[in-house]
């Protein structure tokens, strides 16, 4: 009797064993029908406005489910709600390896919730594609499991200031929030004017809880700027905007594409956000690329409720890299093969900015568009894709 | 059966041998439950117990004492950055870490007891709130600290034992809150407890019958801090990256919502408000993926409330929980408790 036992015991181990090999074998998150991606984005709290963003690529991955998958395999999309609380956030990214079993991770805003996932996922080897944020410290230096598809603050700086140097007139301030966000656009708008032979008139902080922006309009007014250069939280720049027209200070007004959301911006700013400069990240909400046509006319058929605005579309624009590259990698999915196809990226478009990955290089995007607000909301362009000369 | 034939019987640690015998269970069952929890699974009974030891705190000053605060973020934060700062920037172990968070906490929090001596209910309230925004304030501009951006925090180890898996944290925060629970419990069964408590029920009753009212409400402020502080402590390395948004007013909220949810004045109540407060705010982001049910109540969100969809979801789900406890069962979870104790005891009858 005690000998059955002691074979069963072991027959079940064995089984166990083999079971456990078995799924080794086999690529997290990637079954013959399915492959299984997951994103966090705050639907509550502080940053929900940009929530939208995890919506736009469940749009996305629809649509390709629609056409029939990639390869024979559907895209099981699973979307969490961190409301911008890092230790959500871990949990999530916990729960997506070790519960879920994601092959890769997409998008996932901000970069606090970012950072504290970084090194996690990176240990079990997760594919990250375009973490939604602007910051360095993804792709700074190369980390081999992350692609940035969203332009650094810093280039974007550097692009905005040139461009305004160049168009809009010599005499150029920058506002910015006091944290590394602002800080990193200071530094772009500081090394494009050294080379331009110019230097800002002005670098005015504000810190994150303020509120009355008063004394700020008048430093900005009192350096005779022509330009003011954004890196804000939309309150602040809306409180800004306010402030200064009360002065009857108009200067040209430009901003990170962090605001870029026009009718939102219009809407809190009371229609003062009319003609202010703002980079983009992707193509105008309104332009007619085939690939743009393509994704509004999903967008009306699937999910009409969303406003198709640039952070929902912005969801589209850091999943399709991924997409592109699962494609590449073929039948047998495998996380080398994904990262291989991506490194073999050479000016691949989709509806962002043109991506350029190698080995050492995971910073894809290296330009920006810029575009002007009009008076109902709508943008234009002012430029096609410019890019640093690097 | 249950009868107190002395003062010193009502006082006991554990009351009798059976609850010896479960405690001992329930020591057996959390060391074994990484065996079977997994490293996710981990986290989030890392994440209950951190919180569990900041609700203990937490209650020991507005359960027991009767001073409410809003502040506990500041002091977590306090606990947290110290703590990164000691085993992170200088190498120093997270054993002289741990307590060196605890006692810097406890410091402030005995610096804020001080000013907070003769304020009492709203009043109280905004001076502890003031607080907890000032210190994440301070913390973002001080650009040793990180500033706004953060820091991240290295790996623990122990000696020569690596402690890179949430398994493996796990042990150490579990050790922790077994042994602050246990403090907690000892304090209020002694004098200081007594004290405390008859402070909350009329502090001029207390200070007429020989309380010091200055050195108890200092300590009380002081030993919450402490608790929060070694909390703290271990969120850093728990989370792997601190930064002040983590430690901001919601934080605060949360931490007194598990106090009342759970029951003012029981140290069983904090620990089963904070387990309650943090599953359901982990799990709550995966309610679309319940059955059947799941996509109903996603759906009817979408359509009704907003595009954001479970989001409305989780925040109403949650919000209607503390409304039904505090409308009910305003003594929280341990109430439920005490009242199905009671009636088993007594049933069929």
């Amino acid at each position: 009797m005690r000998r059955g036992v002691w074979i069963g015991i072991m027959i079940l181990m064995l089984a166990v064993g083999g079971a456990g090999m078995a799924l080794a074998a086999d690529v997290r998150g990637v079954t013959d029908t399915e492959i299984t991606i997951g994103q966090w984005g705050p639907q509550t709290g502080p940053a929900a406005l940009w929530g939208a963003v995890a919506r736009g690529t469940d749009l996305y991955f629809k649509m390709i489910n629609e056409e029939g998958g990639i390869n024979g395999r559907k895209i099981k999309y699973v979307l969490r709600d961190d409301g911008y609380n890092p230790a959500k956030t871990k949990a999530i990214a916990k729960e997506f390896v070790e519960n879920i079993g994601v092959f890769a991770v997409v998008g996932g805003v901000g970069t606090g919730p970012g950072m504290a996932v970084r090194d996690y996922l990176t240990e079990n080897k997760v594919p990250w594609v375009g973490p939604s944020t602007g910051s360095s410290h993804f792709t700074r230096p190369t980390n081999p499991y992350i692609f940035g598809v969203y332009p650094l603050y810093k280039d974007e700086a550097y692009l905005l200031t040139k461009y305004a140097y160049e168009n809009k007139g010599k005499k150029i301030a920058f506002f910015y929030q006091n944290d590394d966000y602002g800080k990193e656009g200071l530094e772009g708008a500081e090394i494009a004017l050294k080379e331009l032979g110019g230097a800002l008139v002005a670098k005015v902080s504000v810190e994150v809880p303020d509120t009355d922006l008063s004394s700020h309009a008048l430093k900005l007014k009192e350096s005779g700027a022509d330009v003011v250069i954004m890196w804000l939280l939309p309150k602040h720049a809306a409180i800004i905007l306010g402030e200064s027209a009360k002065l009857g200070y108009k200067p040209q007004w430009i901003s990170s594409n962090t605001l870029s959301d026009a009718p939102v911006m219009m809407n809190i700013t009371k229609g003062l956000w009319a003609g202010v400069i703002t980079s983009m990240f992707g193509d105008l909400p309104n332009e007619d690329t085939p690939l743009m046509k393509k994704y509004r006319e999903a967008h009306q058929k699937m999910a009409a409720s969303e406003r198709w605005g640039s952070f929902y579309y912005a969801g589209i624009i850091w999943a399709e890299p991924l997409v592109e590259s699962l494609k590449m990698a073929g039948k047998d999915v495998t996380t080398e093969k994904v990262l291989t196809s991506l490194e073999t990226m050479n000016k691949w478009r989709g509806i962002g900015p043109p991506l350029t990955y190698t080995k050492d290089e995971h910073q894809g995007a290296k330009s920006v568009k810029i575009s002007q607000v009009l008076e109902n909301g709508d943008v234009k362009p002012l430029s096609d894709w410019l890019q640093i000369t690097k | 059966m249950d009868m107190k034939r002395d003062y010193y019987e009502d006082i006991q640690m554990l009351p009798s041998a059976w609850e010896g015998f479960w405690f001992v269970v329930l020591l057996a069952a959390l060391a074994l439950f990484p065996l079977l929890g997994g490293n996710y699974y981990c986290y989030l009974a890392n994440l209950i117990a951190i919180n569990a030891i900041v609700a203990i705190g937490l209650n020991l000053l507005v359960g027991y004492t009767g001073q409410v605060s809003l502040g506990h973020a500041g002091f977590f934060a306090i606990g947290a950055y110290t703590s990164a700062m000691l085993y992170g920037k200088y190498g120093l172990s997270i054993l002289i870490a741990l307590p060196a968070a605890g006692f810097t906490a406890a410091l402030f929090g005995f610096l804020l007891g001080l000013p907070c001596l003769r304020l009492e209910g709203p009043y109280l309230t905004i001076a502890t709130m003031g607080f907890g925004m000032t210190v994440t304030q301070t913390i973002g501009h001080w650009s040793f600290l990180g500033g706004r951006m953060g820091i991240n925090t290295p790996k623990l180890q122990i000696l020569s034992w690596q402690l890179s898996k949430d398994t493996e944290i796990y042990y150490l925060i579990i050790a922790v809150a077994v042994l602050m629970t246990i403090g907690a419990r000892n304090l209020v069964r002694t004098r200081v407890g007594r004290a405390l408590v008859a402070i909350r029920d009329s502090d001029i009753a207390a200070s007429t019958t020989g309380v010091n009212l200055t050195y108890y409400k200092t300590l009380a402020f002081a030993v919450s801090a402490f608790y929060t502080g070694v909390a703290g402590a271990l969120f850093a390395p728990v989370l792997g990256f601190i930064s002040p948004e983590n430690f901001n007013l919601i934080t605060s909220i949360v931490f007194l919502g598990m106090v009342v949810v759970g029951g003012l004045g029981s140290i069983f109540g904090s620990i089963a408000g904070a387990a309650l407060m943090t599953i359901l705010q982990i799990q709550l982001s995966a309610v679309q993926d319940l059955w059947l049910i799941g996509p109903l109540i996603s759906s009817i969100s979408t359509r009704w409330f907003n595009v954001g969809g479970m989001a409305n979801v989780s925040n109403i789900i949650i919000g209607s929980i503390m409304v039904a406890i505090v409308i009910f069962e305003p003594m929280g979870i341990n109430g439920l408790y005490l009242r199905s104790k009671r009636f088993f005891k007594s049933w069929p009858f």
